[in-house]
């Protein structure tokens, strides 16, 4: 067991770290965040106002764009979750000489700038993209489907983008169950599916949340692929964000919108936490 | 240790000397990319560093980038100079963080046109341009003479309009709501009249350059677009034509300030000087397809035909920089919410 002041004394490089540069100047943005915009003059001085959040609850525009943002972010991790969770039973599973050709397969996609990736997805999704032209060509369809500047894009985007950290972090957790629990389970009369549903499935509980906290935050708080794939007509709370601060130079909203992405955040990364823990079989 | 830590911290010490001595002569210069950027290089900085001997390093970005970059960076700006557009100019003068132009120590302030001087002297006009029609003269055979005619059912499909947080698509949204009887202060008019078709628009642009590829693919046949770009599209070899609404293209005029505090005024100066000189302003005209603010200036007949110039220039409608600061935020706020969604 590694004792309390050298396990301090391991985080302290990163803590200072952290509290230096996220933690000082996400502090320094709470003032700003109950300023007042005064367009063409700037962010008035000596204004304290609650404006800047009553207006995320009030506003059905702000509404619409958290929910979207928050179901996008869920899809997204069931997407991930869904199309990873094979592939990783099979990089932890399946035949040694796979293993490291697989994960370089995984991995391969992370080592290509976002920016050329999602750029990519506009080449094969809009409407004169590769997709839309085949499917014509082809005469399956007459006019080019709606592929991007929607849910569509956005999902198949994110999910390309977020499919690797979710299955690095279910290998991890799959390698970690004992082999040994699911012998005894199937010695002991269980059918292959029953001792995955329930030893498997369950033990692989903590790569299965961490990997999903990481695509839902990763998702959620995105901003390149959004801005690329989502455009001007379908936004989520980061480009909405972005908007305010760059376009709009409407720093106190922005800083306002910030802190509620955070809080939602944190409040569903908590929850989240609570109920695998159940389902894991902890108190 | 302690030897080699001193050795180190002697080394940091006359690093950042020399760093800061190349400094003093390096004016850092804000500047839209792309093409605008190599036409800078060409024909303000070259002849700029050439006079002064100083170096002159370009930070790009856009007008609301730059705007953001001043303020996050008040009374210590990270660039000397910077071009931006000319309500977000008003934008910083609105706030007090632009220097006054003194134009006195300007040799070409006098052969400059009166009126692209800003408000207080905070900011000057650096170059005319304007949101006008571009269309392919291939699958257009009678030129567009209004605003309206994008909303032709012959369009159906073919036309794209920039978003609201492009200068093109504010424009095409302010032409619209004043063609429908609207004014600045009012302009629920615009935005009925620009719902459907943002609607029918095949995107709603963020990025001038954007439209490059949707003309050459023959996706689109007409845009509210910019002549400076077209100018430089049709060199390329593109098939475009500009026309000129009859209601009146609206104006672009890019503006040059001075961020308050830089203590490169001087240098800061004399770039702007060579920005407005008749070689700086005859230079980047022929290149950008761009009018000029310099009376000593003549056009070439190509440039002419695109830029807007003579009747075309006079019809043109120069929306009050303040009046645009002041509002732009609640028209896309509302454009967000009405026409966007």
């Amino acid at each position: 067991m590694i004792r309390r002041r050298h396990g301090l004394l391991l985080v302290a490089p990163l803590g200072l770290v952290l509290a230096g540069f996220f933690i000082a100047p996400v502090l320094m943005l709470v003032p700003t965040s109950f300023g007042e915009y005064v367009p063409g003059a700037g962010i008035a001085k000596g204004v304290w106002t609650l404006e800047n959040y009553a207006r995320i609850i009030t506003d059905d525009y702000y509404r619409e764009v958290i929910w979207r943002t928050l179901g996008l972010g869920l899809a997204v991790t069931a997407a991930c979750l869904v199309l990873g969770y094979p592939l990783a039973y099979l990089i932890a599973r399946g035949p040694e000489r796979w293993r490291v050709p697989l994960i370089l397969l995984v991995i391969f996609p992370m080592m290509l700038n976002l920016v050329v990736r999602s750029f990519g997805w506009i080449a094969l999704l809009a409407n004169r993209g590769l997709v839309n032209n085949l499917l014509m060509q082809l005469g399956v369809i007459a006019t080019p489907l709606k592929l991007m500047f929607n849910m569509t894009g956005l999902m198949i985007g994110l999910t390309h983008i977020y499919l690797p950290f979710m299955v690095l972090m279910l290998v991890a957790a799959i390698r970690n169950v004992p082999r040994d629990v699911e012998a005894a389970a199937a010695t002991l009369g269980s059918t292959r599916i029953h001792v995955f549903a329930s030893v498997t499935l369950p033990l692989s509980a903590p790569g299965i949340l961490a990997g999903s906290i990481l695509v839902f935050v990763l998702t959620v708080s995105a901003l390149v692929t959004p801005r690329m794939l989502g455009g001007p007509t379908y936004k989520v709370m980061a480009t909405l964000i972005y908007d305010e601060y760059m376009q709009l130079l409407d720093w106190p909203s922005g800083s306002a919108l910030s802190f509620a992405l955070t809080a939602i955040t944190l409040a569903i990364i908590w929850l989240s936490g609570r109920v695998a823990r159940r389902w894991a079989g902890q108190p | 240790m302690r030897q080699m830590l001193r050795y180190a911290t002697a080394i940091a010490l006359a690093g950042s000397g020399i760093a800061t001595g190349a400094r003093a002569e390096e004016l850092v210069v804000g500047a839209f990319g792309g093409s605008f950027a190599d036409n800078v290089k060409a024909c303000h900085v070259a002849a700029f560093e050439k006079a002064t001997g100083a170096t002159v390093s370009l930070k790009l970005g856009n007008s609301s980038q730059f705007a953001a970059a001043v303020r996050a960076t008040g009374g210590k700006p990270d660039m000397d100079i910077v071009y931006i557009d000319n309500s977000l100019a008003a934008q910083i003068h609105g706030e007090k963080l632009a220097e006054t132009i003194d134009r006195s120590k300007l040799k070409n302030a006098a052969d400059v046109i009166p009126s692209a001087w800003g408000k207080d002297d905070a900011y000057v006009v650096a170059m005319v341009s304007a949101t006008a029609l571009v269309y392919n003269p291939k699958l257009v055979k009678t030129p567009p003479t209004s605003w309206l005619d994008i909303a032709d059912p012959a369009f159906a499909g073919k036309y794209a309009i920039g978003d609201i947080t492009g200068t093109s698509g504010l424009h095409y949204f302010l032409a619209l709501n004043r063609i429908k009887g609207g004014t600045l202060e009012n302009v629920d008019p615009g935005i009925e009249a620009i719902k459907p078709i943002a609607k029918g628009s095949v995107v709603l642009y963020t990025q001038a350059d954007q439209l490059l590829s949707l003309f050459e693919r023959e996706e689109i046949a007409i845009a509210p677009w910019y002549p400076d770009r077209a100018g430089v599209a049709m060199d390329k070899g593109l098939s475009l034509a500009v026309a000129y609404p009859k209601e009146g293209a609206v104006g672009i005029l890019p503006a040059v300030i001075i961020p308050k505090g830089t203590p490169r005024t001087a240098l800061a100066l004399q770039f702007l000087d060579q920005i407005l000189s008749a070689e700086g302003q005859g230079c980047f005209s022929e290149r950008a397809y761009i009018g000029a603010v310099n009376t000593k200036v003549k056009l070439s007949d190509k440039v002419a035909k695109i830029v807007p110039n003579g009747e075309s220039l006079q019809q043109a409608w120069f929306i009050d920089p303040e009046v645009i600061a002041r509002n732009s935020a609640g028209w896309t706020r509302r454009w967000q919410r009405e026409v966007a969604r």
